[in-house]
């Protein structure tokens, strides 16, 4: 990470360069590369396609990790988001898939909407999203018509409420405030300063 | 069979009996967490916890005597937990180790968490920490084991059917 | 003729009719608490005799709700919780979500704190595999080498505690640089902020402890003929499988993936400066995922030894604002976890918490496997398969 300026310019227009091939490759709508992180947007029914895609052309065979984004104007846990008049409410799921032998990983990143949301299983694509998608199905509540066995993975199977919906509130919480927030004391600035400065 | 339970014990009786049972603690390790570990080194060579006649590892809750619960129970384990403690023979005894089993720790907002084992099974001795020192369950367990030795048979023997707080 | 098919059920054909032998099946429940298993996996196997034709495994037993619990804390608060995921190597898990907060700030680390980074990974590393090695052999039924690994991992324990007060979560990585080891606080005028006195004599102390550990494991356990029996060719897993389930780390190295992230991701650590060889083996089965882990240990004394000769002077710690904001934009970084491949991905709007972080635990995928593989075993062999898959539940669980 001591790269000399050209070298990170380098680095990031092969970066670029990948993500642009790859969003052109599936038919992606757009794609970005910030924070070394190769995003690419595409609808719902590009899915299945171009994890497909993915694994056999562009050597994506290691299927790393998927899960969504709550995206809500409401929240109950947590910080809003910043713009919420431009906010639109949606479920941003997420599948990360990546290379065996070198770094390369994609992000492959779809919106649903609030209402019954419900994306294509990858399963028969990738066998490893049997579990991440029942995790996604009860965490977000998001439907995967196709998965063999789509039932809750961690709660038992009474629990009521999808967990990390914004709208999911935390019980313990509203009941007894967190106490940490009352004995901060003020802090004396906010600007850059020496780290432990007891060290000059 | 049932004459402690009517008559109780006279007082040399009472201490022979406690101080037997003091020294020879079969452990049920309900490794649950991060504690587990440390129980574990508290079972391996260094701190060497058999040396306090606390014997580790038993095969089944049926053997034991104590049962350390060592890191969060979650209420979905909390089921198993309970049922575990009801398998164990009277008259017996609980450890919470660590934070989680204590009240929950960390994880006390968690939706799913029960915030402290004590609300499943009657507790004997807290171990604090996060995870506590294989030192510190070893004090745990000599202030059980002082526990026993001032126990009074006959009361330990009925109160079998005691519920959890 | 009389063959075995792949759930070894025995087929007699005879003038073409194909008569199956079948045995009326039951459901053997193991767990969720069981001496053999690390932590509370249950399984649910639906057994034909002493055979295994299909295995689901539960988990959620030890689900704790850190991505929920992540969404009200601040950023230094969740590190103490990243700790906790994969419990035996505490420090390892720090490292990836500090480096993705870093790549959000735009802080650049001190060279020296990321050595000092590198030379605990590795120590934990070590500590992991050595606690594997220990519990491994007591789960086919000996019971010695746990005594002999967790005393040789107590040297190591010391020399992490002397740097970071703790035992196992160390909670040391702070953004730009890690926790300053010796503090005085404000009690004290001059203090020295850097590594405790002796450190490195205890590191050189620990890799020949370790070393020595190594050579009495490859004479004990690794020759040991019970121990080849139990384990070779048992739990045999494919390439294909282990990429497709997103097997990662000693696992999927066993099945041949030549895929180690301190090689591949460079620039999160170090390591490219270091001559160490990525261990790949090709058969795939339980004693090639021991055999592994084993030689990881070799291969990181070897980090370790020159990582201490080559720690760079300077501070410990980048200058960073007193108030962790990180501004806003979305991230996913990883790094080698002991386990395997172990990523944050941060959705950050701008304040001092998260708004989403997803935690990419290697365990999970890793046990995911579990119900493709057993097909078919015995019952003792899917005790030495899942040992061997070494996973701690609460990496699976989160």
């Amino acid at each position: 990470m001591t790269d000399s300026p050209s070298d990170t310019e380098t680095t990031e227009s092969t970066l670029d360069a990948y993500a642009a091939d790859f969003a052109s490759a599936v038919g992606a709508e757009s794609w970005s590369t910030d924070f070394d992180t190769i995003h690419v947007y595409i609808t719902p029914d590009q899915w299945v396609e171009a994890a497909t895609y993915a694994r056999d052309e562009a050597g994506l065979g290691f299927f790393s990790w998927l899960s969504a984004v709550d995206w809500a104007k409401e929240v109950e846990v947590g910080e809003p988001v910043d713009d919420v008049e431009n906010l639109e409410e949606r479920f941003e799921v997420l599948c990360c898939l990546s290379s065996p032998v070198d770094a390369s990983a994609v992000i492959l990143s779809t919106s649903l909407g609030k209402d019954h949301p419900s994306l294509d299983t990858l399963v028969p694509v990738y066998s490893g999203a049997a579990w991440h998608e029942r995790e996604t199905a009860e965490m977000f509540g998001i439907d995967f018509p196709g998965h063999p066995n789509l039932i809750k993975l961690y709660l038992p199977q009474e629990f009521e409420g999808h967990p990390l919906r914004k709208s999911f509130a935390l019980g313990a919480r509203i009941a007894k405030p967190w106490p940490g927030t009352v004995d901060v004391e003020e802090l004396p600035s906010t600007e850059n300063v020496e780290a432990g400065e007891g060290s000059e | 069979m049932g004459v402690i339970e009517k008559f109780g014990t006279p007082k040399p009786v009472s201490w022979l009996l406690n101080w037997s049972r003091k020294y020879s603690l079969w452990m049920f390790n309900f490794g649950l967490a991060c504690c587990a570990i440390e129980m574990m080194a508290a079972a391996a060579p260094r701190f060497d916890m058999m040396r306090f006649g606390i014997i580790p590892f038993p095969a089944s809750p049926r053997q034991a005597d104590l049962m350390v619960v060592a890191g969060t129970v979650t209420d979905k384990m909390a089921p198993a937990v309970k049922r575990l403690y009801d398998q164990m023979p009277d008259p017996k005894y609980v450890i919470s180790m660590g934070s989680c089993a204590n009240c929950g720790g960390p994880y006390w907002d968690s939706y799913s968490v029960t915030k402290g084992v004590d609300q499943v099974v009657p507790v004997d001795v807290y171990v604090p920490g996060c995870p506590p020192r294989p030192e510190a369950l070893m004090e745990g367990i000599v202030l059980l084991q002082e526990k026993i030795i001032n126990e009074d048979p006959q009361q330990k023997w009925t109160e079998r059917d005691r519920q959890p707080v | 003729m009389t063959q075995l098919d792949s759930r070894g059920i025995v087929e007699i054909s005879d003038g073409g009719v194909s008569v199956e032998l079948r045995g009326e099946t039951m459901n053997l429940n193991i767990g969720p608490q069981h001496p053999s298993t690390h932590g509370v996996l249950r399984l649910i196997a639906e057994v034909d005799g002493e055979r295994i034709s299909k295995l689901e495994p539960a988990i959620g037993y030890m689900h704790r709700g850190k991505e929920k619990l992540s969404e009200v804390r601040t950023y230094p608060q969740i590190t103490a919780l990243i700790n906790r995921i994969d419990w035996i190597s505490g420090f390892a898990n720090e490292v990836a979500f500090i480096r993705a907060i870093e790549n959000l700030m735009g802080i650049e680390p001190t060279p020296r704190a990321q050595m000092i980074r590198l030379i605990l990974t590795e120590l934990t590393r070590i500590s992991n595999h050595l606690i594997f090695a220990s519990s491994y052999p007591l789960e086919l039924g000996a019971a010695t080498p746990l005594m002999y690994a967790m005393r040789e991992r107590e040297h190591i324990m010391d020399v992490i505690e002397s740097v970071t007060g703790g035992r196992f979560h160390p909670n040391f990585n702070r953004v730009g640089g890690v926790k300053p080891a010796a503090g005085g606080g404000k009690t004290q005028k001059k203090v020295t902020l850097d590594l405790p006195a002796g450190f490195y004599a205890a590191v050189e102390n620990a890799m020949d402890r370790a070393e020595y550990s190594c050579q009495e494991f490859e004479e004990l356990v690794t020759g040991n003929e019970m121990i080849q029996v139990r384990t070779k060719d048992v739990g045999v897993l494919s390439y294909e499988d282990a990429i497709s389930f997103g097997v990662s780390g000693p696992n999927a190295r066993a099945s041949g993936v030549e895929f180690d992230l301190r090689k591949q991701e460079t620039g999160l650590l170090p390591y490219d400066d270091l001559d160490f060889d990525m261990v790949v083996t090709y058969n795939g089965d339980s004693y090639d995922r021991y055999l592994v882990r084993m030689q990881e240990i070799r291969e990181s004394i070897k980090i370790v030894r020159q990582a201490i000769d080559s720690v760079p002077s300077g501070p410990l710690q980048a200058k960073v604002p007193r108030v962790l904001k990180v501004p806003a934009g979305t991230t996913y970084v990883r790094a080698e976890n002991p386990k395997g491949e172990m990523g944050y991905y941060i959705v950050s709007q701008g304040g001092r918490i998260p708004y989403r972080l997803k935690i990419r635990s290697a365990s999970f995928s890793n046990i995911s496997i579990l119900s493709k593989i057993a097909v078919g075993q015995l019952i003792p062999d899917l005790v030495a398969t899942m040992g061997s898959l070494d996973f701690v539940l609460g990496d699976v669980d989160r």
